[in-house]
């Protein structure tokens, strides 16, 4: 067992960071209060390399291993401030070119991988629907095989990247009678008839990512546009939300950090009643606290990266960390508020902003209970 | 002749440890209390979709196999004698 990160990596994160600082960081309240996304911030990651890192080089990516993408993932997520252009990016890497690399075929994968890794195109994954959102299998769309095609009608909602992707992974069902064995993921590119954009969605944080919700109307998609076989889309949804649990809070971790080093500092100059806030032991310990999170949700993290990048499943394992990094980040960011006081709660502070974007974490990708009831599972229960 | 046929001995341990996880970790808890090596395990709804990757975890982890994503479908882990079939077919 080694935890130490090779000097390549510990090179990489650093680059990582420098590079997160100094391109990402630009007007993120005023995007924020806007609900703006980023587009030339894609378009340097892409250039950067970081769009494509999970993706193989024979189709235009990175090649990195597991550990190194989140190793740069928690770079990013301590360099750049904008949670929500970072919740993007990893819906874009998890959710749509993973599925692809783990169930396209040769054909899909040269046609949209290296479009996807460059960042020409921007991809997302369209499965919660109105009425079904844990419970995900009990949707209600449907595709139906024409001759050489699949017709797809239904409603998705809570949708992320919609307004600016490029490439949807939908998941409608073949065959309602088989329940969730019928479930059957599409890939439909953008400007297909009867892709429709509904309402934008306002959220309470990562307002600079895009969400709103989709239609598919009567959508014609050619029958080689199925990913995976019929049926398997129990198999592509799971795939995609062990490694999307995996990875997507590594860019906590980062933000974590981030908050530390500002509270220790803050806790050092901020002085009442004649000393530093720090010397409270009240404070000090909130401040304890939160390197205990940081430190275990790293572990747990890296070991699920782990076991991933063994070829190895990590159900159980993606489920505790991000469990547990999703409701670390949400008390780190109100200690961090309380350590500052009235300047903490104040926007210009920056981190009521992370407050209202951790929360999200919670709730995506499963929530919190979901992860639960998923550990709980692992013991018979 | 079929694979199961050439070592009887260790392949009924082999299914009987699979028929045993299947019956104590999946299907009691449903209130499933039979099933046979044939039957579609996610038909009768003894493997959820949770059930599949505690299944998965357990060929991993006891029978000392590695699963691919594309194995885990509907067919490759239907009934009980077709999950021994894949941990034989991984086994050689
Ligand atoms: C920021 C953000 C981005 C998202 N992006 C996407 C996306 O790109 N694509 C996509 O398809 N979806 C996306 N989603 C949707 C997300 O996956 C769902 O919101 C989530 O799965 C929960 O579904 P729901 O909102 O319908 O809540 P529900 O499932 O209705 O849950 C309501 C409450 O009941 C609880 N609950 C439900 N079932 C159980 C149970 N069995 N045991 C205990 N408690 C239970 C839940 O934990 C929750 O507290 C996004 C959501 C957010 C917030």
């Amino acid at each position: 067992m080694d935890f130490s990160w090779s000097e390549e990596q510990a090179a990489f994160r650093k680059e990582v960071i420098r590079f997160a600082k100094q391109e990402l960081n630009d007007d993120v309240a005023k995007r924020d209060r806007e609900e703006e996304f980023p587009v030339e911030f894609w378009k340097k990651c892409g250039a950067f390399g970081i769009l494509g890192l999970p993706v193989p080089q024979e189709y235009g990516g990175g090649g990195a291993d597991t550990l190194t993408t989140v190793c740069a993932l928690e770079a990013l997520g301590y360099g750049c401030k904008d949670n929500g252009f970072l919740f993007s990016l990893n819906a874009h890497m998890w959710t749509s070119e993973l599925p692809l690399m783990a169930f396209g075929t040769e054909e899909q994968k040269r046609r949209y991988l290296p479009k996807l890794a460059s960042g020409e195109w921007i991809g997302l994954h369209c499965m919660t629907e109105p009425m079904s959102g844990s419970d995900a299998y009990s949707m209600r769309s449907r595709a139906e095989r024409k001759g050489d095609r699949y017709v797809i009608n239904g409603s998705k909602t809570f949708i992320t990247n919609t307004t600016h992707g490029d490439l949807f992974v939908v998941f409608a069902n073949v065959d309602p009678s088989k329940g969730a064995n019928g479930v059957t993921g599409f890939l439909v590119e953008k400007g297909t008839p009867g892709l429709v954009l509904g309402k934008k969605l306002h959220k309470m944080g990562l307002r600079t990512s895009p969400m709103s919700e989709v239609a598919l109307v009567d959508c014609e998609v050619p029958a080689e546009n199925i990913l995976g076989k019929e049926g398997s889309g129990q198999a592509i949804f799971t795939h995609s939300m062990e490694w999307e649990r995996t990875c997507i809070l590594a860019s906590h971790l980062g933000m974590m950090q981030r908050l530390i080093e500002t509270c220790v500092k803050y806790a050092r100059e901020r002085q009442q009643f004649g000393q530093p806030i720090g010397k409270y032991s009240a404070i000090a310990n909130m401040i304890a606290d939160m390197e205990v999170r940081l430190e275990t949700g790293r572990l747990l993290i890296y070991k699920a990266a782990w076991l991933k990048s063994q070829g190895r499943h990590a159900l159980r394992e993606a489920a505790i960390a991000k469990l547990f990094v999703s409701e670390a980040t949400v008390q780190t960011c109100l200690d961090a508020i309380q350590i500052h006081g009235g300047y903490g709660y104040m926007a210009e502070y920056e981190m009521e902003r992370d407050l209202r974007d951790a929360v999200s974490g919670k709730i995506y990708s499963g929530t919190s209970e979901i992860q639960r009831v998923i550990i709980a599972g692992f013991q018979g229960l | 002749m079929s694979a199961t046929e050439q070592t009887p001995a260790t392949q009924s341990t082999l299914k009987d440890q699979i028929r045993e996880f299947i019956q104590v970790q999946l299907a009691e808890p449903k209130g499933i209390t039979t099933f046979t090596d044939e039957e579609s395990l996610m038909e009768t709804g003894v493997i959820d979709s949770l059930g599949i990757f505690r299944l998965v975890s357990f060929l991993e982890e006891e029978m000392r196999v590695r699963v691919s994503d594309e194995e885990i479908n509907a067919e490759t882990l239907k009934s009980v004698n077709t999950i021994e079939e894949l941990v034989i077919r991984k086994r050689k």
